[in-house]
């Protein structure tokens, strides 16, 4: 390209910021009244491969999209009205799609209380990535695919009431239709199936049953929280189901079992940096001995965080997370298939490094997941450019790997990949 | 001690009409220079935008309302940032408990994720935003954390010469600065690294008085080495509006609240 013409504007601009303040320049109104309602958003362009090919998918890659946002906020009255829509052209799936990923009616009732009624994303918990006591919808699929790390977050249609109080605040979500995460369907990436033994793809794709609609098979999720001197205190509650289908129906078809959970949490300074703690104790509701093979069992979960910033920059993100399946035993005498089952601990490290340099214009990011006791691995390496404010570039990469093909990092081993977006906002 | 200027907008001097007398005590200077930049009234609000630009001249812009409350005057400090452009970061929320006696505390809710992530107390002299300004700019770097010392008192300014108690939490060996003898705000930084240069630059170019309290309103950073700079410019400054201590909590992070931070009429 013949950049010489784009030389001669060059003085014109300089010219121009003589005023730096010219108000033209600002979307937003800055002289006398504030700006009415605002439309933004962004247009995306994503494309993902796979290093190696899954011989169960004619498709190689794991990405191949187009999307459009369009954002915007009302307030009529004490009402907010929030709109957050995504439309994609989804190459893989070879089709339109559209979401919500936010569309809320937000109000206050009284001095204390905080409704937002809607469709919703929403999180709570201490982990980086790795979730105990948020159990709201997760989308893996788009985590592993090279989406923005938004989209781990699935929205949901929820009730949110917050009550807010100096001795504890209190958090509480209704979804009235269970909400469950976005799962391997066999569709983008294959998986494991201890049936076959081995990866499968199924055609069509795998689809789990989901529970009756039900007042009772709605989710209840509650959080207690407060900050005393700094210190974050939580402690959760859930009534729900677990969010994956790792239970199977009688006639076999993967489902989501009743599950019920608490736990608690804490994150505070220490030292240069932050430290957290978060445990939960999953309850299977219809397995509490643990003989029933096609249910999950209780569950005890337990993370520690470290977060510092090592160099001007340089961040460090250190965890140790723990699976502990309860009632260990039972489950392996009961399995058709003891050799897949979960080991009764399972441990996972997890390290975040984040450099960022030129005031956060290049961002790389190097997140690792590797367990010793399933002996996988997850790499996400990140590198983020931001040319503007309209323009960012971001290409990254998902390295799966593990010994055994039955483990949740090593069934991904044939999806490792690598992907390119750009972005523009408007 | 950018930050003095950074949120100068809220300044009170107290020294201004009081006495013309000529002090001599740099700590004292300094806690003057501090209170005039940060403590104006009990609390505070106002809107900036900034212009970040590079060497090349490529520009990005930002814009966001803080709102400032003081706990103790010339103690602790609680403030709010509520960014409205551009569109990326719209509705990214910057919280700080600002601390004497530890850490601040500050929180950062990222709206996309619903996530209010916590930001390390080590994680200060970083860009805010993308700025030439650093996080802990913000909010203003504690008086404590700096040895300070007179050099020169002219006709306009006490000019001191700081440097860092912790050497290794800075990138600077020590700073200048030029504080307006009338109102104790400080027109000019200047930062030294290891290598001797003179590597950063804050220049204050206008003050205006609002509701009693002279308060910088145009200012500009620039990094010296790379040739980049950023402007700021704050409109729309109160004082004394009554913030209640419940704004600076979980709660204005997922909800920022709207009726404190819509413009006055005045």
């Amino acid at each position: 390209m013949n950049l010489w013409p784009l030389l001669l504007l060059l003085p014109l601009t300089v010219l121009a910021q003589d005023d730096v303040w010219d108000d033209s320049e600002w979307e937003e109104g800055w002289e006398g009244e504030e700006a009415g309602t605002v439309w933004s958003g962004f247009v995306e362009g994503g494309l993902g491969t796979r290093f190696n090919e899954d011989e169960l998918l004619d498709n190689r890659n794991t990405l191949e999209e187009l999307r459009g946002r369009i954002e915007s906020e009302w307030q009529p009255g004490k009402v907010t009205i929030s709109l957050k829509a995504d439309i994609d052209y989804d190459g893989i799936e070879n089709s339109w799609d559209a979401d919500f990923r936010d569309l809320t009616a937000a109000f206050s009732i009284g001095e204390k209380l905080d409704v937002k009624i809607g469709r919703q994303v929403q999180t709570w918990g201490t982990g980086d990535l790795v979730f105990l006591n948020d159990l709201f919808p997760k989308d893996f699929v788009s985590f592993f695919a090279g989406r923005d790390n938004e989209y781990l977050k699935a929205p949901g249609n929820a009730i949110r009431l917050t009550r807010f109080s100096p001795v504890v605040n209190v958090d509480f979500v209704w979804t009235p239709v269970f909400e469950p995460d976005v799962y391997l369907t066999g569709e983008r990436f294959s998986f494991f199936s201890p049936l076959a033994g081995e990866n499968v793809a199924p055609r069509p794709p795998l689809s789990a049953v989901d529970p009756d609609e039900s007042f009772s098979n709605g989710e209840f999720a509650l959080r207690l929280f407060r900050t005393i001197e700094g210190r974050e205190y939580a402690a959760y509650a859930y009534h729900g189901f677990f969010k994956q289908p790792t239970a199977l129906t009688s006639e076999l078809e993967p489902t989501f079992a009743p599950m019920s959970s608490i736990g608690a949490s804490l994150r505070q300074a220490l030292g240069p940096g932050l430290f957290n703690v978060e445990m939960s104790y999953y309850l299977s509701r219809d397995d509490r001995d643990g003989t029933d093979p096609f249910i999950p069992n209780d569950q005890f979960r337990f993370l520690a965080g470290y977060e510092w910033e090592a160099k001007p920059n340089f961040t460090v993100g250190l965890q140790y997370y723990l699976e502990a399946t309860l009632d260990h035993d039972e489950l392996i005498e009961n399995s058709p298939f003891p050799e897949y089952e979960p080991d009764e601990y399972r441990h996972l490290l997890t390290n975040r490094l984040t450099y960022k340099a030129g005031r956060d214009k290049h961002t790389w990011s190097l997140f690792t997941f590797y367990s010793p006791s399933d002996s996988d691995f997850y790499l996400r390496p990140v590198y983020t450019y931001r040319h503007s404010d309209r323009w960012s570039v971001t290409g990254g990469a998902n390295l799966f790997g593990g010994s055994d093909q039955y483990t949740f990092f090593g069934q991904l081993e044939d999806a490792s990949n690598a992907y390119l977006r750009v972005r523009f906002h408007y | 001690m950018i930050g003095r200027m950074f949120f100068s907008l809220l300044a009170l001097s107290v020294g201004v009409s009081a006495t013309a007398e000529v002090l001599t005590d740099a700590d004292e200077i300094i806690s003057r220079a501090d209170r005039a930049s940060y403590y104006a009234g009990a609390d505070g609000r106002s809107e900036v935008r900034m212009i970040i630009s590079d060497a090349q001249g490529r520009e990005q812009r930002r814009q966001f309302t803080v709102l400032r409350r003081d706990v103790d005057d010339t103690g602790d400090q609680q403030f709010l940032v509520v960014f409205s452009q551009p569109s990326d970061v719209r509705n990214t929320v910057f919280l700080v408990d600002k601390h004497m006696e530890r850490d601040d505390d500050r929180w950062l809710y990222l709206p996309g994720l619903d996530l209010v992530k916590r930001i390390s107390a080590g994680d200060k002299r970083t860009s805010f935003v993308g700025a030439h300004y650093f996080y802990e700019d913000v909010s203003g770097r504690r008086p404590s954390d700096d040895t300070h010392e007179l050099i020169e008192t002219n006709d306009e300014f006490y000019v001191l010469r700081h440097a860092p108690k912790d050497a290794q939490s800075v990138e600077f060996v020590s700073y200048q600065t030029w504080i307006d003898k009338e109102t104790f705000l400080p027109m000019k930084i200047e930062y030294t690294n290891a290598a001797g240069d003179l590597y950063r630059r804050v220049e204050v170019f206008e003050v205006g008085e609002f509701d009693g309290y002279p308060t910088v309103t145009t200012s500009r950073v620039s990094d010296i080495l790379t040739g980049g700079k950023t402007d700021m410019q704050f409109r729309y400054i109160k004082y004394d509006i009554g913030l209640p201590e419940e704004l600076f909590t979980e709660r204005s992070l997922r909800t920022p609240p709207r009726d404190w931070l819509k413009r006055p009429a005045d």
